[in-house]
């Protein structure tokens, strides 16, 4: 019995593999990695490396004329501002809503949100 | 010897498929409601842990934009999210799963809400290799509503040593980047990615995919019902 249980689950694995080809080609690069590594050790120096990840899937995904995967902008602009770089980091926001007109309410909300004073620092240590 | 290999599999991965298909049930069955709202915009909140693994939130909080931006949907970024629930006074997922889902759509213009548990996160090793169980429990409600759209639960062993559990491309692709990788808790991201893969394609493909509104009749495997 337990045995059947078993091969129910690498035959879902087997099919579920099949489902999961990419048939929207958005490029995450290596966005899992680096943002992982950031979070189990949150340095500036890993925060420097997951935004290069990021400006690399904007920039390389507009090479290949590809779609920016959603949230990437947004993330990138949303980690700008918090290191201060307000003009710029509004640039992505809007480039996020632009792409993703669903996005244009949260977009707004975290423009609302960085532009409030807050009683946190805008650069994390 | 190998010429008798290749059949023997054969009827293998067809008891395997047979195993399945008693078990099968149509998407639009399964999840008629996710047909009728068509939501287009997901917000995912950051995984609820029950397992012991103190880490396992982390990991996955990170593997989870990805499938679901390839099954069609529009993910709010999870760090920004988080992030700026926070400065709201709201820290754990914990506190959110009795909010009223409406809020969601008030506050952040999205049309479903995602709560992922971890149920398990298990590691064994062995002189040569080991492998993490991992289960996971997914429920989309819909912020108009407020009713569940789709559910779905797996658990899923991944060998993290030599041989990879699931098989199939994904297994391959698991195998390349753990041999890639080599600390032991970098392995979890494949793993966590492998899991999400067999929970993820379940559900209905989004507005941005080619198939998007013509998956009705795709084959999924049954969840047992309360």
């Amino acid at each position: 019995m337990k045995r059947l249980g078993l091969l129910a689950v690498v035959g879902c694995a087997l099919l579920s593999a099949c489902a999961t080809a990419r048939p929207v080609p958005y490029n995450w690069g290596g966005y899992s990695s680096s943002l992982y590594s950031f979070k189990k050790d949150p340095t500036d120096e890993k925060l420097q490396a997951h935004k290069q990840v990021l400006i690399q899937i904007i920039q390389g995904s507009a090479e290949k004329s590809l779609k920016v995967p959603p949230g990437v902008c947004a993330e990138y602009g949303y980690i700008l501002i918090r290191e201060g770089n307000t003009a710029e980091g509004m640039k992505y926001l809007d480039l996020e809503a632009q792409t993703f007109p669903e996005s244009k309410a949260f977009v707004e909300r975290v423009k609302t949100q960085a532009s409030q004073p807050t009683a946190e620092k805008e650069k994390t240590p | 010897m190998k010429k008798r290999l290749i059949p023997a599999m054969t009827v293998c991965t067809l008891a395997v498929l047979s195993a399945c298909a008693p078990n099968m049930v149509a998407k639009k069955d399964a999840f008629p409601l996710m047909y009728q709202e068509k939501p287009i915009s997901i917000l995912v909140l950051p995984p609820i842990n029950e397992t012991t693994a103190a880490d396992a939130k982390e990991y996955y909080s990170t593997t989870l934009a990805q499938p679901l931006s390839y099954m069609g949907y529009y993910v709010f970024p999870i760090e920004v999210v988080t992030d700026m629930m926070k400065h709201e006074g709201a820290y754990d997922t914990e506190t959110l799963i009795n909010v009223p889902p409406q809020k969601f759509k008030e506050y952040f213009g999205a049309d479903a809400v995602l709560f992922v548990k971890i149920t398990k996160w298990d590691t064994a090793y062995y002189v040569i290799g080991g492998h993490v169980t991992v289960g996971l429990d997914c429920l989309l409600k819909s912020t108009t509503t407020g009713a569940e759209l789709w559910k779905y639960d797996g658990v899923l062993q991944v060998s993290t040593g030599g041989g990879v559990g699931g098989g199939g491309l994904i297994g391959l692709a698991v195998q390349i980047a753990v041999t890639a990788i080599k600390t032991a808790t970098a392995d979890y991201i494949p793993v966590a990615q492998q899991a999400n893969a067999m929970v993820i394609s379940t559900i209905p493909t989004g507005r941005y995919h080619p198939k998007h509104g013509q998956d009705q009749e795709v084959q999924i495997m049954r969840k047992q019902q309360k």
